[in-house]
C-alpha cells in the first residue's frame, strides 16, 4: 500500500523526492508488513522523511535517531527498525551515538542522506564538506578535513557499509533492501545532491564520477581502501559485507512480566559500593 | 539505649567492608540500626567514615553529637573525630586495629578477617551474647566474629553500650536499592544510564536485578543516548527508565522536552548531588529541585516526587510508572547522594507485586494524539496491530504528521500543558508528624523527613511543640495537600539541604505560602537530629 502523496517539505528537484520514491517502494517490498518497521530520525530535511513514507515512526531530536533506534530494537528485536537521517544529524550532531551505535552490534540499518551541507538552516558546513567550500558561516572556505562516513563505519566493525546515489534509484532501492534484510548493523550513504546549497557536488557532477562495484568487498583493509576513493571516480555499491559478524543476541522482555516469587529474590540485593 | 559508632579511614582500608558485614549482621540479629557514610571522590587514600547508629528503638537519621565509639584505621581520625568522643567512650585506636589486623593474619592468614573481627567487637560491646553472635555470623565466618568477642572481653568492652535486638521480621534498604526495586515493581523493564555518583547504584541494583529477570541495562556512550534509548524502548512499549545526577540531567533536558512532546512515558531518578558543575561529587544537597522543575524546553506536565523513607520510595516509584503510563507524562523521582548511601531498616510491608501495562490493539484508523476530552489519547506500541504509531517532535496533528496549522498548535498546546488538571486530582498528600494545634510546621521534602521528624519530637517533648509536614510529591502542589492544617495561623520553618530555600520558593509561588524562616544546610553533608534540634530550638524559644 503507498502512501497518498502529501505536501513535503522540501526544495523542488531535491534529491530526497528520489529517496523517498524508493525508500516507500523498498519497504513495502520487503518480506515484513508495514506495521512492524520503524522509522527513526532526527532533524533537518532529510529527517521529515518518516511522514511521507506510510510506516512506524518516531521523528525525535536532532542527532538522536541512532539511540532511539537502539532502544526500540532492544525493547522489541521482533521490529525492523532503520534509522534514517542527514550528514550533520548522523555524523556532526549524533556522531558520538553513530560511532558507538554500531559498537553495539545490533541488526539495525543506518540510511544517511549525504548532501554534504547543512540544508535546513541554509548553506552551512557539514561534517561531509569538503575543504575550502565557502559558504555563510565560513566565509573565508571549510577549515575541516570531511568526515568519511564509510571508512569509520569499517573502522568501527560495521559488518554492511554501502553507498548509493539518488541519481540511480533502482540501485539505490536494492542496496536499501539489502541492508535492511542483512543481519546486523547495515550502513547506506547515499549520495544526494542539494539544489538550494550545494552548487559543487550536483547530479551531473556525480553522474560524471560513480561507478558500480561489482562485487562486495570482503576483507576490511581493502574495503577501507575503496571507502578512501573520492574524486575523479567515486564507488557505489556495497563497500563492505562481512557475513560472518555475529549480531548481539537480545534478551526477550517485552510482554514478559517479572513475577511476585522473583521479587521475592531480589529484596535483598547485596549493597553496592558507588564510585 | 543506642550506640552511634564511626569507623574512620583511608578509602580502601576495609571501614566500607566493616560497615556492611556490620549491618548485615544486626540485620540478621533484628536489631535495629541507620548507617550512612561520608565519603571521597577517589578510590585510595583521603578520609572516609561510615557512621552506624545501634538503637533499641527504630532509627532512620543520624543522632549527632558526641559518638559513643570510634574506630579508627588512619592518623586523620584522631584529629577529626576524636574530640567528639563522648565521656566514657571507646576508642579504638589505630594501634588497637592494628593489633587486630595481627590477628587476623596471624589467626586466619587473612587480613581482611580484620573486619568481621571488628563486627565481632562492636556487636560484644552491644552486649550480644557469644552464642548469638555465632549465630548471626556469615556462614565461614564465625571464628572471626569470635576473635572480636575475645579482643572485647581482652579490653573490657563487653556490654559496654547494650542495646536490646527489638526490630523483628523486616528488609533493609539503602536509597537506591529501594528505588531499583521500586521501579521493578512499577513494571520497568529497560534502564539505559551512564554511570555518574550517586545514582550509580541505582543501575547496578537494577542490572543485578535483570540477569534473572525480563529486563535489560543498556550501558549508554552518554547521558543524551541514555535518555534516548529510554524513549526508544518507551515508545516500543515497555515502561522504562533513566537514572542520573545533576550534571547528567543536563545533558538529558532536550530529550525530557522530546518526552513532553511526543507524550511519551518515561520515569527519570535524579540522584542531587552539590553542584553546581562537578561540585562535591560524593556528598548531598537537595539543590535540583527548581533544575528538575523546569527542565525542557517549552511547556509540558510533569510529576515530581520526593521520597524521605524507603518505604515510601518503593511506593512512589512503583507509582511513578503507572501514572507516566497514565498521563503519557514524564515523571521524575528527586532523591540524593544521603539517601542513596543510607542503609536502613523498613519496617512496612512491602506489596511484591508488580505493575503491568495494557496493550491495546488498533485498526489503520489510529491516531496517536487523537484529541479526546480529557485530553488523553488512546496508547498504542508498534506492531501490535495494524495500527501505525507515529511520534513526531516537531508540532503535529493527531496522527503525528509535522504541522505548522496555528489552530492545531493551541489544541495540542492545551492538551500537554491540561493534563497538570488531572495530575492536580491525582496529588500525594504530605505525611504529616505531630500535634496539630502545633504553633509551629516544619516544611520538608526528600531525604531530610526523618531527621526533621525526630527533631521535632525532641521539641515537643521538651514542651517546644512544632509538627511536620513531609512532602513525598514536591509537584504539583495542590491546595487540598495543605488544607486540614490551618497554616495561616502557624509559623512556618522550612529546612532544607540546600543554601537558597528552593523548597520554600515553591510554595510561595504554587501555594502562596510564606515561611517565616529557613534552616538550612550546604556543606555537602545531611542534618543530623542534634544539629538541627539545636538551630530549630535557638529559633522557636
Amino acid at each position: 500500500m503507498m502512501e497518498t502523496k502529501v505536501d513535503t517539505a522540501w526544495c523542488p528537484g531535491c534529491g530526497n523526492f528520489a529517496i523517498r520514491d524508493v525508500l516507500e517502494k523498498a519497504l513495502h517490498e520487503l518480506p515484513v508488513p508495514v506495521s512492524k518497521i520503524v522509522l527513526t530520525s532526527g532533524i533537518g530535511q532529510a529527517a521529515k522523511m518518516p511522514h511521507y513514507v506510510g510506516v512506524n515512526y518516531f521523528n525525535g531530536l536532532h542527532g538522536r535517531s541512532l539511540p532511539l533506534a537502539v532502544g526500540i530494537k532492544l525493547a522489541r528485536p521482533d521490529l525492523t527498525v532503520v534509522a534514517y537521517s542527514g550528514d550533520g544529524c548522523m555524523y556532526g550532531e549524533g556522531g558520538n551515538h553513530f560511532i558507538h551505535t554500531i559498537g553495539r552490534r545490533l541488526d539495525l540499518t543506518i540510511l544517511v542522506s549525504d548532501n554534504r551541507v547543512y540544508a535546513l538552516t541554509k548553506g552551512q558546513s557539514s561534517p561531509t564538506t569538503d575543504p575550502d567550500v565557502k559558504n555563510p558561516l565560513s566565509p573565508e572556505g571549510n577549515r575541516n578535513i570531511p568526515l568519511n562516513p564509510l571508512a569509520l563505519a569499517i573502522t568501527m566493525g560495521a559488518p554492511f557499509v554501502a553507498r548509493g546515489f539518488t541519481g540511480e534509484k533502482e540501485h539505490l532501492k536494492e542496496l536499501i533492501k539489502q541492508a535492511i534484510l542483512f543481519k546486523g548493523t547495515a550502513l547506506v550513504d547515499i549520495l544526494q545532491p542539494c539544489v538550494s546549497f550545494n552548487k559543487i557536488n550536483t547530479y551531473q557532477w556525480y553522474k560524471e564520477r560513480v561507478f558500480h562495484l561489482e562485487n562486495p568487498l570482503t576483507d576490511r583493509y581493502e574495503a577501507l581502501k575503496t571507502a578512501e576513493l573520492w574524486g575523479e571516480k567515486i564507488p557505489i555499491g556495497v563497500i563492505y559485507r562481512n557475513e560472518s559478524a555475529e549480531c548481539r543476541q537480545i534478551k526477550e522482555i517485552f510482554r514478559k512480566q517479572a513475577t511476585q516469587e522473583d521479587m521475592e529474590c531480589q529484596v535483598d540485593m547485596k549493597c553496592v559500593m558507588m564510585r | 539505649m543506642e550506640m552511634n559508632i564511626v569507623i574512620a579511614g583511608e578509602a580502601g582500608q576495609g571501614a566500607f567492608s566493616v560497615e556492611l558485614e556490620l549491618t548485615e549482621t544486626l540485620s540478621r540479629l533484628n536489631t535495629h540500626f541507620f548507617a550512612t557514610k561520608h565519603y571521597m571522590s577517589r578510590v585510595r587514600g583521603g578520609h572516609n567514615y561510615h557512621m552506624i547508629r545501634i538503637a533499641d528503638h527504630p532509627v532512620h537519621a543520624l543522632r549527632g553529637g558526641k559518638w559513643d565509639m570510634i574506630v579508627a584505621l588512619d592518623g586523620e581520625t584522631e584529629r577529626l573525630h576524636k574530640p567528639n568522643l563522648r565521656e566514657g567512650g571507646i576508642y579504638l585506636s589505630q594501634e588497637m586495629a592494628k593489633e587486630i589486623g595481627d590477628a587476623a593474619k596471624e589467626a586466619f592468614g587473612n587480613i581482611a578477617a580484620s573486619n568481621a573481627i571488628l563486627v565481632g567487637i562492636v556487636l560484644a560491646v552491644i552486649g550480644v551474647s557469644p552464642e548469638k553472635v555465632a549465630e548471626a555470623a556469615e556462614p565461614g565466618k564465625e571464628e572471626y566474629l569470635k576473635k572480636g568477642v575475645e579482643f572485647a572481653a581482652q579490653w573490657k568492652l563487653t556490654g559496654a553500650f547494650p542495646v536490646s535486638a527489638t526490630a523483628g521480621e523486616h528488609r533493609k534498604f539503602d536509597g537506591n536499592q529501594a528505588l531499583a526495586l521500586g521501579a521493578i515493581l512499577g513494571g520497568c523493564q529497560f534502564m539505559a544510564g551512564y554511570p555518574m555518583t550517586p545514582a550509580t547504584s541505582i543501575m547496578d541494583y537494577f542490572s543485578k536485578a535483570a540477569a534473572g529477570l525480563p529486563i535489560h541495562f543498556e550501558q549508554a556512550e552518554d547521558e543524551i543516548a541514555a535518555i534516548n534509548m529510554v524513549l526508544g524502548a518507551s515508545y516500543a512499549g515497555v515502561r522504562s527508565m533513566a537514572a542520573t545526577s545533576g550534571g547528567g540531567f543536563a545533558l538529558m533536558q532536550e530529550a525530557v522536552s522530546l518526552a513532553g512532546m511526543t507524550e511519551t512515558p518515561v520515569v527519570i531518578a535524579v540522584s542531587q548531588r552539590p553542584g553546581p558543575a562537578t561540585g562535591l561529587p560524593t556528598r548531598t544537597e537537595q539543590a535540583d529541585l527548581h533544575f528538575v522543575l523546569n527542565a525542557g524546553h517549552g511547556e509540558f506536565s510533569r510529576i515530581i516526587f520526593a521520597p524521605g523513607a524507603t518505604g515510601e520510595m518503593i511506593a512512589l516509584t512503583r507509582k511513578s510508572f503507572e501514572l507516566a503510563d497514565r498521563y503519557q507524562i514524564p515523571v521524575f523521582i528527586l532523591t540524593d547522594q544521603y539517601f542513596a548511601d543510607s542503609v536502613q531498616i523498613c519496617e512496612e510491608e512491602i506489596p511484591l507485586d508488580v505493575g503491568s501495562r495494557e496493550y491495546r490493539e488498533f485498526d489503520r484508523t489510529y491516531k496517536r494524539y487523537q484529541l479526546t476530552d480529557d485530553g488523553i489519547s488512546p496508547l498504542t506500541f508498534p506492531g501490535l496491530s495494524e495500527a501505525l504509531v507515529k511520534l513526531d517532535s516537531d508540532e503535529h496533528d493527531e496522527e503525528g504528521k509535522i504541522t505548522e496549522d496555528q489552530g492545531l498548535r493551541i489544541r495540542m498546546a492545551d492538551k500537554r500543558r491540561n493534563k497538570i488538571t488531572l495530575l492536580r486530582k491525582e496529588a500525594v498528600s504530605p505525611t504529616f508528624y505531630g500535634d496539630l494545634d502545633a504553633s509551629s510546621f516544619l516544611f520538608c521534602w526528600g531525604s531530610t523527613k526523618h531527621i526533621v521528624k525526630e527533631a521535632a519530637e525532641r521539641l515537643s517533648s521538651e514542651g517546644i511543640p512544632a509538627a511536620v509536614l513531609h512532602f513525598g510529591q514536591v509537584y504539583p502542589l495542590t491546595p487540598e495537600m495543605v488544607a486540614p492544617y490551618r497554616l495561616e495561623e502557624k509559623r512556618l520553618i522550612g529546612v532544607e539541604n540546600n543554601a537558597g530555600g528552593q523548597f520554600a520558593r515553591l510554595l510561595k509561588s504554587e501555594l502562596g505560602l510564606a515561611v517565616d524562616h529557613s534552616v538550612l544546610k550546604y556543606d555537602g553533608d545531611c542534618f543530623t537530629v542534634e544539629e538541627l534540634y539545636q538551630a530549630l530550638k535557638g529559633l522557636l524559644s
